[in-house]
């Protein structure tokens, strides 16, 4: 199944990037090559030989509407800069200003780096004497393929934000791994196994009585509930690892795997994640009653689905466990 | 409400010390060398971390491309008028598209709705409560799988989907029946 929704994942991201990439070519969304008329106003007194002019730049939603046909509702006034460079005059939008779609994306394409709409001015004549008003027309840089070229700069982008996380999870898996060694020497976790193994074997059936995957499955799941992440992860994944050690497969999950993973995407939270309360602030009182009985609900649907699914005829087949007694039978 | 609060505070910050000291205290006790184990333990931690990697660029990578090509809005759109028939909030809808890909795509959407709705608002509590009640499910299942180097994961994908679907719909009948 991963497979599947994997494979999809990245093919219909390439079909929505180029269907709506087709039709800003086809509706001609970013009118490449032609020019925006806007209304310049400059400053009392202003110098029109400087070689840099700042100067207030108005968009019209009317003037908006007619050149790109977006339902702009408001005028926006905004400040830059008429800078003269060899090629002629270049009106600067200053850096980071809050514009309209698709100047927003225009300025996302053409000037990543400084993030400032630059345009050439044309048709651009210094106001009269004694008025700071007058007109010209900017025509932006040319916007094509806006979603294929982010489709797969994402795709660099996360596999570099993957690495990014994988290797911040060092630190803890170290610190975690380590204090369990601790426990696994010194008996702690044969304790904890021998006290919780009535309750949570009746879950994870084909771990043997008394191993010790069971106690890191009962910390994990307790770090779990009570919302400590950095320390769950850490304890699940051993927990993982000793359930591999069990696995007569070396690359296919067991019905064990699936259950610990199951109980973890939909884990009792008696605690909210500390991110969400991060969020929230004070109303995650409130919610504490509601995200505790959701998960419980959600919980028990987890098991029992993962417990079922495990019994289906399809998934029984790729079993590890039934692998091996065929094998032998 | 407050008390139960407080006794939760309590247990969740007293838990992590408590355990950090407890298991070589406890080991200490028991005549185990706890710092050559701990250190010996330990070691393990950058290969599962190393181990992980291609599992997480690989989930990674695709849910980044799958959200930078519009798509996830096109879904999202597409799945408005249905949801509205059965009754359920449109506005939530895209919590529970985004929350098992991503988490900090997810907690986006709750400081977008705080914007658009106001705390205070039933929706917010919804999608909040999506928010901590569901895990980034596909993450887990790379990290997890990744971790024991398990490529088929079987029923883990339709398991954990149902499972978050059925905290969507939780979700949005108790907070109704709670503050509705």
């Amino acid at each position: 199944m991963l497979n599947y929704i994997w494979a999809g994942l990245i093919i219909f991201s390439l079909v929505f990037a180029l269907a709506s990439d087709f039709r800003d070519i086809a509706k001609d969304t970013y009118r490449n090559g032609d020019a925006l008329e806007v209304a310049l106003t400059f400053p009392e007194g202003f110098d029109s030989t400087r070689r840099r002019l700042p100067v207030d730049v108005r968009l019209t939603s009317d003037g908006l509407r007619q050149f790109y046909g977006t339902d702009v509702v408001v005028d926006s006034v905004l400040s830059g800069t008429i800078v003269q460079t060899a090629d002629g005059r270049q009106l600067r939008f200053a850096q980071d200003v809050a514009l309209p779609e698709p100047l927003a994306t225009i300025r996302q394409v053409t000037s990543p780096r400084d993030n400032d709409l630059r345009g050439a001015l044309v048709g651009f004549a210094a106001p009269a004497a004694g008025s700071v008003v007058t007109s010209a027309s900017v025509a932006f840089g040319e916007v094509r393929f806006v979603k294929m070229n982010a489709i797969s700069a994402a795709a660099l982008d996360f596999a570099e934000t993957a690495v990014t996380l994988a290797l911040g999870l060092i630190g803890a898996l170290a610190l975690w791994m380590g204090l369990l060694k601790i426990a696994e020497e010194s008996g702690m976790l044969q304790g904890i196994v021998r006290f919780t193994q009535p309750v949570i074997r009746r879950l994870f059936p084909e771990i043997p009585k008394d191993h010790p995957a069971l106690g890191m499955i009962v910390l994990n799941l307790s770090a779990n509930m009570l919302g400590l992440g950095n320390a769950a992860t850490p304890l699940g994944l051993k927990a993982m690892e000793e359930l591999q050690k069990l696995n007569p497969s070396k690359d296919t999950a067991t019905n064990s795997m699936v259950m610990l993973l199951a109980l973890n995407t939909a884990s009792v939270q008696i605690v909210p994640p500390v991110l969400l309360v991060a969020i929230m602030g004070l109303q995650i009182n409130q919610l504490m009653v509601a995200i505790f009985l959701v998960t419980l609900l959600s919980g028990v649907t987890a098991v029992t689905m993962a417990w079922l699914f495990g019994r289906m005829k399809r998934y029984r087949a790729t079993d590890p466990a039934n692998l091996v007694n065929q094998v032998e039978g | 409400m407050e008390t139960l609060r407080t006794f939760v505070d309590v247990i969740s910050v007293f838990v992590l010390p408590a355990i950090i000291v407890g298991f070589p205290l406890y080991g200490l006790l028991k005549k185990v060398p706890v710092y050559e184990v701990f250190v010996d333990g330990a070691k393990e931690g950058f290969n599962v971390a190393v181990t992980i990697i291609p599992y997480l660029v690989a989930i990674l990578f695709a849910i980044g491309m799958f959200r930078a090509s519009g798509a996830l809005d096109f879904l999202i759109d597409g799945l408005r008028p249905i949801v509205g028939l059965v009754g359920i909030p449109a506005e939530v809808i895209p919590m529970g598209i985004i929350r098992p890909l991503t988490g900090s795509g997810s907690a986006a959407v709750v400081l977008d709705m705080i914007n658009q709705f106001g705390e205070d608002s039933i929706l917010v509590k919804m999608a909040a409560t999506m928010f901590g009640s569901t895990e980034t499910t596909f993450y887990v299942i790379a990290v997890y799988f990744g971790a024991a180097n398990i490529r088929k994961t079987r029923h883990a994908v339709p398991v954990g989907l149902i499972a978050d679907f059925a905290a969507f719909i939780f979700a949005i009948i108790i907070v109704q029946l709670l503050f509705g």
